[in-house]
């Protein structure tokens, strides 16, 4: 039972860092990008050829991930949603993004080819070690720390501010002389370089493997909707709470239904309480 | 009355269209069309590009030799990078634009459900090389031949040996959620079931799960003497591997070849999670007593040097690739022409033909050419230029 929780976590814990980028996108562009997680899989799959491919030691395959992770986001912002948000109102970022998050993993899938392959072990420890194994604490550690900063980064610093001040309204932001441009460019930068960290450190759990972005784009939005759009606490929530969930239905009814599952808790969540667990409520002003 | 002129115009068209037509038929001097179905990008490419490697060898031999009956071949390859709308349209286009005698493939199982009823329709004889057994079907597909075995032929010989000859009776079967997945692992179940075997836990796991433990805890609970992957996801597979091997539990798994693919090496924890590991292979490419069959060997000895003096992929695809050519070559020799009717009669009378790959027999009622006989259990970790180590008996 202690390893379906464990395992149910470590998961979990990579659908919440999903869930995490999503949130620092969202909180500057108000849109949910098709390609989050992708920046999982790019932080994956490239660690795994910085390391194992080119040999390089593995605080640099970490920093090149984080980097190649933050490339595409910047990259998603200047082709996918830009231009996209000064021409049109209407949620064309859904098909721009999902377009580019279908090229990516196409290309990706050319280069690096389509069966798994593995991802270096990071600290040395013997495989025996059962569930204090690295592959469970390290997604497990690497989402609470980003959690961690990424609330102090809101709080204490002048860049985090400019981000709630364009997440709370782009419009009196850029009256009052923040380049809300920059800022939503900073976003998906700070988005890219966690998803590649998320990816790197979930690596020997997940393997590198190209068609990890769309599952974990599914189930990171679940757990943000589960959470609550915009809470950084709700997104880890959600994140455990859809690992464990899973990781529970796989084990009592079978591997069949557990996406069935997922996405069953993401109806409910939306019917019953449709801002999710720490979200902030909507009220209609009269 | 005379038509008027742009009638007669369009008719004297259609006569010269229609002439055309008729020279692009079969014509002794022309050379013979192959139509090549091939993923050679997207998911299991890896078959596809070792497939090619055979299917292009054989071209290249037959023509250097001067052809069949004096008609060179020309090979046609469309990559349908393992997407079944891409394969029907590039079928379509082989069998109504390019007018090709033959089509292999396609490689996919998913891919030739979309392509073989549309084969059989155009009266285009199909050498077809997926696995699943649906695709062939004497009556509604009479020009579908099977080259490859089928996936029940998988199954009963990795059944037999952890029945028979390691004599579990414990089944622990493993599927996965694909349509692939689930249907092997229910033909599994029910084999094992006529065999008097009811398994004692049964599974399927999405292939992306990424931690199998409490799969494997509860197997090794029910007393499972024996685990049994049908899958072809190969991380899956290495989980269920590493798991077990993580566990320290030392039970045989037995199953589908995607356990001894090469890619499963990397993605293992421990070399020796490798070990008491076995799968469904082919006689043509085991080992016995150190040497393999002298057809394969000479296949091998012959298309390695031209591979860089390596081989680093299962070479019963290349040898099925090759042997697809020499099945439409037996074909159009023996039958004197590309005629379908005369193939499909030579190839139904086609008894013990000697390929690389396997010893084929086809007759009216079976269009599955490949004998049970020839499915045998390699040991996983013996991989010697693409070829294994026969399972000690």
């Amino acid at each position: 039972m202690l390893a379906v929780i464990v395992s149910g976590l470590a998961i979990g814990a990579v659908y919440a860092a999903t869930a995490l980028a999503y949130n620092v996108m969202y909180s500057t562009s108000k849109v949910l990008s098709v390609t989050t997680g992708h920046l999982c899989m790019l932080g994956g799959v490239f660690g795994a050829w910085f390391i194992a491919g080119l040999g390089l030691p593995v605080p640099a395959g970490l920093v090149g991930a984080v980097l190649v992770g933050a490339l595409f986001g910047g990259f998603t912002e200047i082709v996918g949603v830009r231009r996209v948000l000064a021409r049109s109102d209407e949620h064309l970022w859904l098909l721009s993004t999902l377009a580019l998050a279908t090229m990516l993993q196409q290309a990706v899938g050319l280069w690096w080819g389509t069966e798994p392959k593995p991802f270096p072990r990071l600290i040395p420890q013997d495989f025996s070690s059962g569930l204090l194994d690295q592959k469970y604490w390290l997604p497990i550690l690497t989402v609470l720390v980003m959690t961690a900063g990424l609330e102090a980064f809101y709080r204490l610093t002048l860049w985090g501010k400019l981000f709630q001040a364009t997440s709370e309204d782009a419009f009196a932001a850029r009256a009052r002389g923040i380049p809300t441009d920059r800022v939503r460019l900073a976003s998906y930068l700070l988005a890219g370089a966690l998803g590649g960290l998320a990816g790197f450190a979930a690596g020997q759990l997940t393997f590198a493997f190209f068609a990890l972005g769309l599952t974990l784009t599914l189930n990171g939005f679940i757990a943000l909707a589960v959470g609550g759009l915009g809470s950084n606490l709700g997104a880890l929530l959600g994140g455990a709470g859809l690992g464990l969930l899973s990781a529970f239905a796989t084990y009592w009814f079978g591997g069949e239904y557990q996406q069935t599952i997922a996405v069953g808790l993401l109806m409910l969540v939306l019917l019953v309480r449709p801002e999710g667990l720490l979200g902030a409520r909507r009220v209609r002003p009269v | 009355m005379r038509s008027p002129a742009w009638m007669r115009a369009l008719g004297l068209c259609a006569l010269v269209l229609g002439a055309g037509a008729a020279q692009a038929q079969d014509r002794p001097q022309d050379p013979i069309k192959i139509g090549w179905l091939s993923s050679l990008t997207g998911p299991l490419s890896s078959a596809a590009i070792a497939e090619n490697q055979g299917v292009q060898f054989a071209v290249d031999e037959i023509n250097r030799a001067g052809g069949i009956n004096g008609r060179k071949l020309e090979l046609l390859t469309r990559d349908t990078a393992g997407e079944p709308t891409k394969a029907v349209n590039l079928a379509q286009q082989l069998l109504f634009s390019d007018k090709v005698q033959f089509i292999i493939g396609p490689v996919n199982s998913g891919e030739s459900l979309a392509t073989v009823p549309i084969v059989a329709r155009a009266g285009i004889p199909n050498i077809v090389i997926g696995s699943i057994d649906e695709l062939i079907d004497a009556k509604k597909y009479p020009l579908a031949f099977r080259a490859i075995n089928t996936n029940t032929q998988w199954i009963s010989g990795g059944n037999a040996y952890a029945l028979d000859v390691l004599k579990r009776r414990k089944v622990a079967v493993i599927g996965d959620t694909s349509g692939y997945g689930t249907s092997s692992a229910k033909t599994a179940a029910a084999l094992l079931e006529q065999a008097g075997v009811k398994p004692v836990y049964s599974v399927l796991i999405d292939p992306n799960k990424t931690d199998l433990t409490d799969e494997m805890t509860k197997a090794r609970a029910a007393g499972a003497d024996v685990v049994m992957p049908w899958t072809a996801a190969t991380g899956l597979m290495a989980r269920i591997l590493n798991t077990r091997g993580d566990m320290g539990w030392d039970v045989p798994v037995v199953g589908h070849p995607a356990v001894m693919a090469l890619p499963i090496k990397g993605l293992l924890n421990k070399p020796e999670y490798w070990q008491n590991a076995f799968a469904a292979g082919y006689q043509s490419t085991t080992y016995v007593d150190g040497k393999l069959p002298p057809r394969t060997q000479a296949l091998i000895d012959t298309v390695k040097p031209a591979l860089g003096g390596r081989i680093d992929f299962t070479f019963w695809w290349v040898a099925l690739g090759y042997d697809t050519v020499k099945i439409i070559e037996h074909a159009v020799k023996s039958a004197g022409s590309t005629d379908p009717q005369k193939v499909k009669t030579v190839l139904e009378g086609t008894k013990d033909f000697p390929g690389v790959y396997a010893t084929y027999t086809w007759s009216p009622e079976n269009h599955n050419g490949f004998p049970d006989r020839n499915i045998v259990a390699n040991i996983a970790n013996t991989f010697r230029d693409g070829c294994y180590d026969a399972a000690p008996r």
